[in-house]
Order: structure tokens, then C-alpha cells, then sequence
């Protein structure tokens, strides 16, 4: 008897071919989101911004209907969308460049709003598409294009948390961060997009997930590499777990 | 025909309001007309003045150069506006709080006790409402009632108990003795 | 402020008058973020929207603010937000990105002083900002630019309906004393056909393919196909939707020009120097884009000068000069910020020039 093991969601767009980078982790982030929203039976009734950076192309993997925000505006644009129209769903998938540096303010004033709309970002502690510059999460002492001695907090600060952030902001009802390095976190991140979904849908706020991930390319590494820096590294500083959930003294 | 007025005087005397009034009631009217209030810092403590610019014809612009008719509720505006006013034109002026003097020649000036006759009345915010008055004998209006529909037009529904106040100074102001002062 | 009743006349300020206009145009959705001298739009829509059931967001910002409307107008509703000159200036890379996205965003600018911060007294210094703009590309907006309170309301509705006709972003162009002063007004019911917006709007893909409304232009000649429909949209707005006020110009040696609230007293100068004896003509430019390049090219035929006036250095000054092309003369009467010119100055400055 033949048993499917393998079924691409029906939210990925068919014939499509990742234009990622080999072993970066945005292709795993993009099939768990087709799969909760295929899950949720949401594709059809879902408007979402497209953000920048390496993300901006997920109109091409994901069979939803998108619009190209500018850059750092995805959660304007997101926020505009469910305004208009309160009954589809609406959700933002950004990198942390966008997330949390030029759209900081729109990001977190989304949250503040209590906005009913669910965001992802990908931290992959660099700027991937524009060839591994210094961003808002880029660990003290990492060497990029733009910190080629390593950050230091003299010159450059400090990284931002952001599932932290958005958790300290009233509006949220969900934050968490989650990382895809092993199986068993890949589920656990598969539940906090769910729930960061279901938060939406169930009118209670914003629902946010900071996705740990890998960029082998801009940092040199091969992606086994990439993800024993995520593990013994980021997650040092970004230490995954759930910052905020309204619901979970709730029965459902 | 075309005939501008400023309505000038300290924050919190009402002036814009006063404009909007004697703006609403040319309308009420039939004729053009234009309010224009200076707006901004200026707000706050200082004089606050708008321009009133009524026309038989579409009104062309504001700012006018000239003045025909000018109400001063306080000194700084007396002083301010006075030179811009036209030869013939009418200053009526608060004499509570302008000092009475006619430091140019050619233009009919009005003083009246507008503050303390408002205060007579019950309410020196009255001071305002009090100089339309003064202002409709001025331009020979035969009666109140085009300036008392704009008053019903432009206080808001919780503003319409005092109707019958404002109706009063505007009386008041309209039959002021000014002879007998 | 008064009651605003569709069929009776009332007093009301332009600002007022645009806020109104744009409920009764079936604006679905307001964002904005507070700016002198137009802050009275978003205060009056903040209790009106809610009463309607419509959406009203204090943005946290303007760039936040016209992201917001490219998000609603992606779904095909009628959205717009409403600013002013340094905080338009924030808003130019959202205008470009909906240009080329073909979005119908509706943007109410009423000018104050600048550069920089200025201040807020009038001034007509956004022109090339609304006409040009400071956006990257290549691309065009509508502009209309009213001058009396009565135009604020009968082109805020036309706004909306050129935006969503051609879904191409179309900025109100007012200034501060457009948005401050007060005349009578009539508000007539909106007098457009609603746009049929399901060929294109983003509704979630339900038995269609899914659509996607993006800028990034990776593919160098489908890019360049796009532009040129662009511009062939472009030129059907010009031949279609091109609107001024002329009178005198038929003998007319001189024409005097200006735009917006200016245009009224230059009205009163043709007016008078008419009076005078003086061959005066008046024409007023109502849509800055499309501008009326073809019926200027025909005056300046047999005018032998033009006079541009405006509440700025000269910058539609540029436009006439182009339609113009050497066939007359044009000169200006500028003044840099504040008030409109008063007739008088106008006057004498005009017979200075014959």
C-alpha cells in the first residue's frame, strides 16, 4: 500500500522553485507557513504584504493574493489591508532588517494598535539580500561587510530582541521565538505560527513569532555550521520561548 | 461691490467666532463672502483677528491691503489696524479697553463700553456678540434676524441655551445710545 | 461647525470641506498624522469615520500613514490621507511605489511655508513637489488645485473618481489659506459612477489565480512594457481629464496665470486692468497634471505675453514656459511664502511689464 509521506501544501504556488540560497532556512519558514494556512483553510481569504529583502519574493512561492510593501512598511500596508477589510486575514512575513530597523516604528506601533494581524520575522542576524551587511541583530563581535572587525558595542550598540519588544507592548497577544535547527524546533515553530495566527482569528490581538535562522551564505558557513551558530550562538543572546500569550491560561 | 472687515482682539475674546457670524450672515444673505482667520502661534496670548470679505461678485482675495470696516475689541488691535483702514471707513471700537482717541483723520469711530456692557448683560464673553450689534447699525442692516439665524447656525447644538443672550447683546449692541455716551 | 447638509448651502472651511467631500465620495478609509494647517481633515474625520463605520487610524507617522492607504487601495477600497508640505516630503517613496503599483491612493496636501520646517502660513512651494514629486522612476500624478472652498469639495470628489478611473495616485494640491477660510458651500451628492475594481483587487484568491501587485522590476523588458503602459495612461489622462479657467484670452495681448487661492486676486487684476483699457486675459490652470499644454501652445499663438504669478520662486512657471515654447514671452510675479499677492501689487507690477 503506497503512504504519502511527502505533500507540498496547496498555499505553495505549483512548479515553483525556491530562489533561496542552498540551506538557508526561509524555505523551511515559507513551506510552515503554506502549511498553517492551508491548516487553517485560510488561503483563499488572505491578503498579505510582501516585505524586502530576501523575503520580497514570496509572492512567488505563496498562492495568496500580495502586495510589495516598501521597505520597512509591511505592517502599514498590513494594517491598511485589515482596515479595509476586517474579515480576511492578513499577515506580514519580514526579515529583521525590515522587522525591526527601518520598520520598527511600523511594527511596533502594529502591536501597540493591537492591530489584528499576525507577523513573522526571520533573524538571521544580517542583511542577506544586499550581501550580509551589519542589522539590528547582528551578534557583539560578528564580522560583516559593514563590521569587518566585529561589532563592537563602542561603535555599533547593541541587538535588538525582538519578540521581547513586541511582547512589552499591550496590544500583542502572542510573541514567541522560535529557531528551525533541529526537527523538534522546527514543530515548536510550526505551533507558535499557528498561534500567532489563531490570535488574529480569534479577534485578540497581534500575534507575532521571531524566527531564528540561518544565512550559510553571508556568514560562510555550510548550513550545518550555520545552525551550531544558531544553537550555541544567537540562541545565547535570542533565547527562544513564548514572551507573551493572553491565552494561555485560557481554555479554548 | 466688494467691502472687508477685520474683527480683531485679544485670545479668548471670541473674535473668530464674531467673524464666522457676521460671515454666515451675509451669506444668509445672498451675497459672496470669505472668512479668513490669522491662525497659529499668534493664537496664544496675542491678538487673534480674522477678515471678513463680502461681495456682490465671487470674492476675489483676501489679505486686502485696505480696510472698510474695523472692530477692535482691545488696544493692540486698535492700534495695529487703524492705519490700514480706508478714508471713510468705521472702526468700532471697545472702549473698556481702548483708550478713546482719533489719531487719524477721515474715519468714523465708534466707541462703546463693549466689555462692561457685556459684563451688565451677565457674561463678558458677550463683548463679541455685543459689537455685531454696534456693527449691523453701522452697515444699516433694517433688523437682527439675518444675524440672529447665524447665530443659530454656528453654535453647536450643546452652545444653543445661550441663544437667547447672544440675542440680547446683539440687541443691546444694535440700540446702543451712542449719542447719549 | 455647521451641519453639513447635501443640498444646503453653509459655512465651512476648506479643510471642513475636503473632510466632508471625502465621506460623501465613499472614502472607506482615513489615515493620517497630524499637520499644520491641515489638522482639522483628520480631526473631523476621526468622529465622522466612526460614526459611518468607516476606518480612521492615527498613524504613527506619514510615511506609516500613506503605506496604510497603498494597503487599503491594494484591496480596491477608496482610501486617502491627508498631510502637508515637510511631511508630503516623507511620503515620496510611497507615492512612486503606487504610481507604478497603479494603486488609487488619494492624497490631500495643503501647503505651508518651506523649506524645511517653514511655517504655516500659505504658500504655493509644492508644486514641483506634487507635480514632479521627489519619488525614484518614472511616473506621473494627477494633481488638482482648487481655489475657493466650493472647489475643495467638487474636486475632492473629483480626486476619487480620477484615482479609481485611471488607478493612478491624484493629490489634491491646496494651501493653508484654502484649508483655513470659510464660504459658502453646497454639497451635491458625489456625482461619479462607482469603478468596478474585481479585475484587479486583492480579495484572497478564491477560484482565481492569486495576484500579486508589486514594484520590484527584475525582468528588464517586461519593466520597460510596463512603463510605457504607464505613460500610454498618461496620455489618455491628458487628452481626457485636462481642466482650466480662461475668460478675456480671446483678444487678449497679456495673460495673467496662477493657480490655486493666488488665482483669485489675479482674477480681480485681469478684472480691473480690463476696466483700464488693457487687452487682459486670465487663465487658471485646474489640473496641474495633466497640465494644459495644447490649449496654452494655441494662446501663445497670437498672446504676446504671459504673466505668471505665484506664491513661489516659479515653478509652474517651468510648465508654461514648455507649452509656450518660445512663441511669447513669459515673465513672473513671485513672492516666496505668506499670503497671495494683493490685487493692487499685481496691477502695478503688470503695467510695469506692458
Amino acid at each position: 500500500m503506497a503512504v504519502q509521506t511527502f505533500k507540498v501544501p496547496d498555499s505553495i504556488k505549483k512548479d515553483m522553485r525556491y530562489s533561496f540560497c542552498p540551506g538557508c532556512d526561509h524555505g523551511v519558514a515559507v513551506r510552515l507557513v503554506a502549511e498553517v494556512l492551508d491548516e487553517l483553510g485560510l488561503r483563499e481569504n488572505t491578503v498579505a504584504p510582501a516585505s524586502i529583502g530576501c523575503s520580497v519574493c514570496l509572492y512567488d512561492f505563496l498562492d495568496i493574493d500580495m502586495v510589495e510593501a516598501p521597505h520597512g512598511r509591511a505592517l502599514a500596508s498590513a494594517t491598511g489591508i485589515k482596515r479595509a477589510h476586517p474579515e480576511k486575514f492578513v499577515f506580514t512575513y519580514q526579515g529583521d532588517g525590515d522587522f525591526a530597523s527601518i520598520g520598527l516604528a511600523e511594527s511596533l506601533h502594529a502591536a501597540l494598535r493591537g492591530e489584528k494581524l499576525s507577523a513573522i520575522c526571520i533573524n538571521n542576524t544580517t542583511y542577506g539580500m544586499t550581501g550580509g551587511q551589519m542589522g539590528p541583530t547582528s551578534l557583539i563581535g560578528q564580522v560583516t561587510t559593514t563590521s569587518t572587525m566585529g561589532r563592537t558595542v563602542e561603535n555599533y550598540g547593541y541587538p535588538i530582541k525582538i519578540a521581547e519588544h513586541v511582547a512589552l507592548c499591550d496590544g500583542t497577544a502572542y510573541s514567541a521565538r522560535v529557531s528551525l535547527d533541529t526537527v523538534a524546533n522546527i514543530r515548536k515553530a510550526k505551533q507558535a505560527i499557528k498561534k500567532a495566527f489563531e490570535v488574529q482569528l480569534k479577534g485578540l490581538g497581534f500575534g507575532f513569532v521571531e524566527i531564528l535562522s540561518t544565512c550559510p551564505t553571508n556568514w560562510h558557513m555550510t548550513p550545518q555550521q550555520a545552525h551550531e551558530r544558531v544553537r550555541n550562538e544567537m540562541m545565547k543572546v535570542f533565547v527562544p520561548g513564548v514572551y507573551k500569550d493572553i491565552t494561555a491560561n485560557k481554555q479554548d | 461691490m466688494e467691502k472687508n472687515f477685520i474683527i480683531a482682539g485679544f485670545g479668548g475674546q471670541g473674535v473668530l467666532l464674531a467673524g464666522e457670524v457676521l460671515a454666515n450672515a451675509f451669506m444668509l444673505a445672498d451675497k459672496h463672502v470669505t472668512w479668513y482667520p490669522s491662525y497659529g502661534a499668534e493664537m496664544r496670548g496675542g491678538t487673534v483677528n480674522c477678515e471678513i470679505v463680502m461681495s456682490d461678485e465671487e470674492v476675489s482675495a483676501v489679505n486686502k491691503k485696505d480696510l472698510d470696516f474695523l472692530v477692535a475689541l482691545n488696544q493692540l488691535s486698535f492700534d495695529k489696524f487703524l492705519p490700514k483702514l480706508k478714508k471713510g471707513a468705521t472702526v468700532i471700537a471697545n472702549s473698556t479697553l481702548v483708550k478713546k482717541s482719533q489719531p487719524i483723520e477721515g474715519i468714523n469711530y465708534v466707541f462703546a463700553p463693549l466689555s462692561e456692557l457685556a459684563t451688565e448683560l451677565g457674561n463678558v464673553k458677550m463683548t463679541n456678540i455685543l459689537s455685531l450689534g454696534l456693527l449691523a447699525k453701522e452697515l444699516g442692516f433694517e433688523n437682527l434676524e439675518l444675524l440672529e439665524q447665524a447665530l443659530d447656525n454656528v453654535l453647536p447644538p450643546h452652545r444653543k441655551n445661550l441663544l437667547p443672550l447672544n440675542f440680547k447683546a446683539l440687541k443691546l449692541g444694535y440700540t446702543y445710545d451712542l449719542v447719549k455716551q | 461647525m455647521a451641519e453639513l447638509t447635501i443640498g444646503k448651502k453653509i459655512l465651512t472651511k476648506g479643510n471642513y470641506a475636503i473632510a466632508h467631500a471625502a465621506v460623501l465620495a465613499g472614502c472607506e478609509c482615513y489615515f493620517g498624522y497630524p499637520i499644520t494647517p491641515q489638522s482639522e481633515i483628520g480631526e473631523y474625520l476621526s468622529v465622522k469615520m466612526q460614526e459611518e463605520g468607516r476606518a480612521f487610524v492615527c498613524a504613527e507617522s506619514e510615511l506609516s500613514a500613506i503605506n496604510m492607504v497603498m494597503g487599503a487601495c491594494s484591496t480596491g477600497a477608496k482610501a486617502m490621507t491627508s498631510s502637508s508640505s515637510c511631511a508630503v516630503a516623507l511620503m515620496q517613496e510611497a507615492i512612486a511605489c503606487a504610481c507604478t503599483d497603479e494603486l488609487p491612493v488619494v492624497l490631500i496636501s495643503v501647503m505651508r511655508g518651506g523649506p524645511g520646517l517653514g511655517y504655516i502660513y500659505p504658500s504655493q512651494g509644492d508644486y514641483n513637489q506634487a507635480t514632479i514629486t521627489g519619488g525614484n522612476g518614472d511616473f506621473r500624478t494627477i494633481v488638482l488645485a482648487p481655489s475657493t472652498v466650493q472647489e475643495c469639495v467638487d474636486l475632492t470628489y473629483k480626486a476619487f473618481h480620477l484615482a479609481h478611473k485611471y488607478r493612478n495616485p491624484t493629490i489634491l494640491l491646496a494651501d493653508g489659506l484654502m484649508g483655513q477660510m470659510m464660504e459658502p458651500v453646497e454639497f451635491k451628492p458625489y456625482p461619479y459612477e462607482e469603478i468596478d475594481h474585481s479585475d484587479w483587487a486583492l480579495t484572497g484568491a478564491k477560484g482565481r489565480p492569486a495576484r500579486s501587485i508589486k514594484s520590484l522590476g527584475v525582468d528588464v523588458d517586461k519593466q520597460c512594457e510596463h512603463i510605457k503602459n504607464l505613460f500610454a495612461k498618461y496620455k489618455k489622462i491628458e487628452e481626457n481629464e485636462t481642466e482650466w479657467e480662461e475668460f478675456d484670452t480671446e483678444d487678449a495681448d497679456i495673460i495673467l496665470m496662477s493657480f490655486g487661492s493666488p488665482s483669485r486676486g489675479v482674477k480681480s487684476a485681469v478684472k480691473e486692468l480690463r476696466k483700464q483699457g488693457l487687452k487682459v486675459g486670465f487663465f487658471r490652470p485646474i489640473t496641474l497634471f495633466p497640465f494644459p499644454h495644447k490649449r496654452l501652445a494655441e494662446l501663445a499663438q497670437r498672446v504676446k505675453k504671459f504673466v505668471v504669478i505665484e506664491i513661489n520662486m516659479g515653478q509652474m512657471v517651468r510648465d508654461v514656459r514648455l507649452a509656450v515654447n518660445g512663441a511669447a514671452k513669459v515673465e513672473q510675479i513671485n513672492k516666496p511664502v505668506g499670503a497671495p499677492i494683493d490685487v493692487e501689487t499685481i496691477i502695478e507690477e503688470v503695467k510695469r511689464m506692458i
